[in-house]
């Protein structure tokens, strides 16, 4: 069993792919958190696929001038240059065009893929890209130069996030904000666009055209579901983006599978889980809050049954008046006693001094209603039943326009007193 | 001397002088000229799209202006930065970012802290007693999502106080919140102005303007008044800008004389 987990840490191929894959994914995940919160996920993938024109363009260059066959620094120097213009054209087509943008950036991003792919294969007697390697990605070839482009990068990016955080944080949270204290915006988003370039550029060779967004945006969206501060944020994407690679690899090695794949399909699955079981953001939470939620119709309920009992009242008359599962009632009960609305002694319940405030707005407000009712020709018999539903609806000055409409009764259709001071919403 | 104030000498809070903003061939602002003195609650109205907006971004520095200028505390908005807090629209932000109210009114000082440096601990109390100026320090640790409405538009009200900012700029704070809300809020501004803070309020609702403001602002391209609510709140004025919508507005004029 733990030679599963060994055996490949021998292997050279295994421990490269490690390696660059988790400096690849650590900065991914971090400059992710700032593509995620600005919405611009659709720009990672715009950006790799634009990398392939790059590359052949940077690649054919050396060639031609210098003699030099595939030179990793031309082609990672061409890959940057076709995102910039990606990114440049976008924006100017958006800006100058009633084209919005999400339809720019698929224009333009398969456009200059398709250059790419055109241009390789014209020139595939000068020039010698595997399109395949290049769509998939192949980490576990990595080569040393891989590793060097990704270290730098990581460098690099880390440190312009890391120096600049408040500077980045400010500018996404409240842009408008931060250029009134003159910070320069623009260009912070050019900063940005680079740093997103740069990464997708060093993660292509590792995963694939078609993966990188994954490793951008998925460990910082899983990061996000559990974080309420940006820096955290940040740490946990980095954190999840090395688990999708050492998860990844192993499938990858148990399975004999494509590697990019089972990375991206490890980082997925990492995120549904977390999408499951995320303490205040997860599903299950969200579940278990609806269910432990008491309906705010039953908590009135229970303050008018126990106000017009007058006195303690016991659990069985509580039943009697309020529509609600004897279990859920129970619960209500002790949710109410928490939350300072009623105390509990051996006879049964009481209102609190803000219990007692509550109860008060709510019989005024079905007061109110029942005389509105009465006057707007509602058959007497069903005026309670009427009211009793409507007393509800409070929000909004509702009861302040009844009490006015009906110039300020004193009594209800019963003949009840309905309390003329209107008690603090 | 033209940005003195004759009172007490002291130097205007905001001089727009004879500003006008224009967006292609329509002007947003035309020839605007008015001076708001230190130490006022302004209101500014006006109708939809009657430039509000572009008077803000004036105010902030963000537009430029085709002619005229526009002075903060005496020096052109174009050379002085952050002399304006700002507190943006409730709807403008993003209540799901992950950042804390703590973060949030320590925001107010990053303009103070360099690049280089971590926020120090006069930055960190600063921040804090902003919070407790408009009664969220027991919030601090909440993510801002959490916060009711009121709560949250009193958060950005300390983020705008901590960063020191003798005008404060509010966009229509009022806008979705419940009356009680609007008490609470109104009364933290009577309190930052009390300590001497200028606040300038886009607001949306005439039957609540007069009430609320020492001095009122109605503009609608042009610059119609400014003045106490007694002198602004005038049906005949109301009735230019607004377009004849009179019977509404002969009842609110006696609102305010009331």
């Amino acid at each position: 069993m733990l030679d599963a987990f060994i055996a490949p840490l021998t292997e050279t191929y295994f421990q490269k792919a490690l390696i660059g894959g988790s400096i690849v994914a650590v900065v991914a995940g971090v400059v992710g958190c700032l593509v995620v919160l600005k919405r611009m996920a659709f720009l990672g993938d715009a950006l790799s696929h634009a990398m392939i024109a790059g590359v052949a363009g940077g690649y054919l260059v050396m060639k031609m001038l210098f003699g030099l066959e595939a030179h990793a620094p031309g082609m990672l120097l061409g890959s940057l240059i076709a995102a910039i213009a990606t990114v440049a054209l976008i924006s100017f087509v958006s800006r100058v065009s009633r084209i919005k943008e999400d339809t720019t950036i698929g224009i333009m991003y398969t456009g200059i893929f398709a250059l790419g792919v055109v241009a390789v294969s014209i020139f595939r007697h000068y020039i010698h890209i595997d399109l395949m390697h290049f769509i998939m990605g192949d980490i576990l070839g990595v080569a040393d130069t891989d590793l060097w482009v990704s270290g730098f990068t990581a460098v690099v990016v880390l440190s312009i996030l890391i120096l600049f955080f408040r500077h980045f944080q400010i500018a996404t949270f409240d842009p408008i904000m931060a250029a009134s204290i003159g910070l320069p915006v623009l260009f912070l988003d050019y900063v940005l666009t680079t740093c997103v370039s740069l990464v997708v550029v060093s993660a292509v060779s590792m995963v694939g055209v078609i993966l990188v967004v994954g490793l951008l945006i998925t460990p910082a969206a899983t990061a996000y579901l559990l974080s309420d501060r940006l820096d955290k944020m940040m740490v946990l994407a980095g954190f999840f983006g090395v688990t999708s690679v050492v998860g990844g690899l192993y499938l990858c090695v148990w399975l004999d599978s494509a590697g990019g794949g089972a990375i991206m399909l490890f980082c997925t699955l990492q995120f549904l889980v977390v999408l499951a079981v995320a303490p205040k953001y997860g599903l299950l939470a969200r579940w278990l809050r609806l269910k432990r939620l008491v309906p705010q119709q039953v908590v009135e309920d229970v303050l008018t049954t126990i106000l017009r009992y007058d006195g303690v009242t016991p659990i069985a008359n509580i039943k009697k008046y309020v529509n609600e599962q004897p279990k859920k009632l129970k619960k209500a009960l002790q949710r109410m006693v928490q939350d300072d609305l009623l105390i509990e002694s051996n006879e049964g319940f009481s209102l609190t001094e803000n219990g007692r405030v509550e109860a008060d707005k709510v019989l005024r407000a079905h007061r109110l209603w029942e005389a509105y009712l009465a006057q707007i020709g509602t058959p007497k018999e069903a005026l309670h039943l009427k009211a009793h539903q409507l007393e509800h609806i409070r929000e909004g000055g509702a009861v302040d326009y009844l009490d006015e409409k009906l110039g300020s009764p004193s009594k209800d259709p019963h003949g009840k007193a309905i309390s003329s001071e209107k008690p603090g919403e | 001397m033209k940005s003195m104030s004759t009172k007490a000498n002291r130097v205007n809070a905001i001089d727009v002088e004879h500003l006008t903003v224009s967006y292609h061939a329509r002007a947003a602002l035309l020839d605007v000229t008015v001076s708001i003195e230190p130490d006022q609650l302004v209101g500014v109205i006006g109708p939809n799209g009657a430039g509000k907006s572009t008077f803000i971004k004036a105010v902030l520095g963000f537009v430029k202006p085709d002619v005229g200028t526009v002075m903060i505390n005496g020096k052109n908005v174009q050379q002085v930065k952050g002399q304006v807090a700002y507190v943006p629209q409730r709807g403008a932000v993003d209540w799901d970012y992950p950042i804390t109210v703590r973060e949030v009114a320590l925001m107010g000082r990053y303009q103070k802290i360099p690049w280089y440096k971590n926020p120090r601990k006069k930055d960190r109390e600063a921040a804090m007693e902003a919070l407790d100026m408009v009664r969220m320090a027991d919030f601090a640790e909440r993510q801002i999502g959490e916060l009711s409405g009121g709560q949250q538009q009193r958060v950005f009200l300390a983020r705008a106080l901590a960063q020191g900012s003798d005008i404060l700029l509010l966009d229509e704070p009022f806008a979705g919140v419940d009356a009680a809300t609007e008490r609470a809020i109104l009364d933290v501004l009577g309190r930052a102005k009390k300590v001497g803070k200028t606040l300038v309020v886009v607001h949306h609702d005439l039957a609540t303007a007069g009430e609320y403001f020492d001095k009122l602002l109605l503009i609608k391209q042009r610059l119609y008044a400014y003045g106490t609510p007694d002198d602004v709140l005038e049906e005949e004025l109301l009735s230019k800008v607004y377009e004849g919508r009179l019977r509404i507005f002969s009842d609110l004029v006696k609102k305010g004389e009331r």
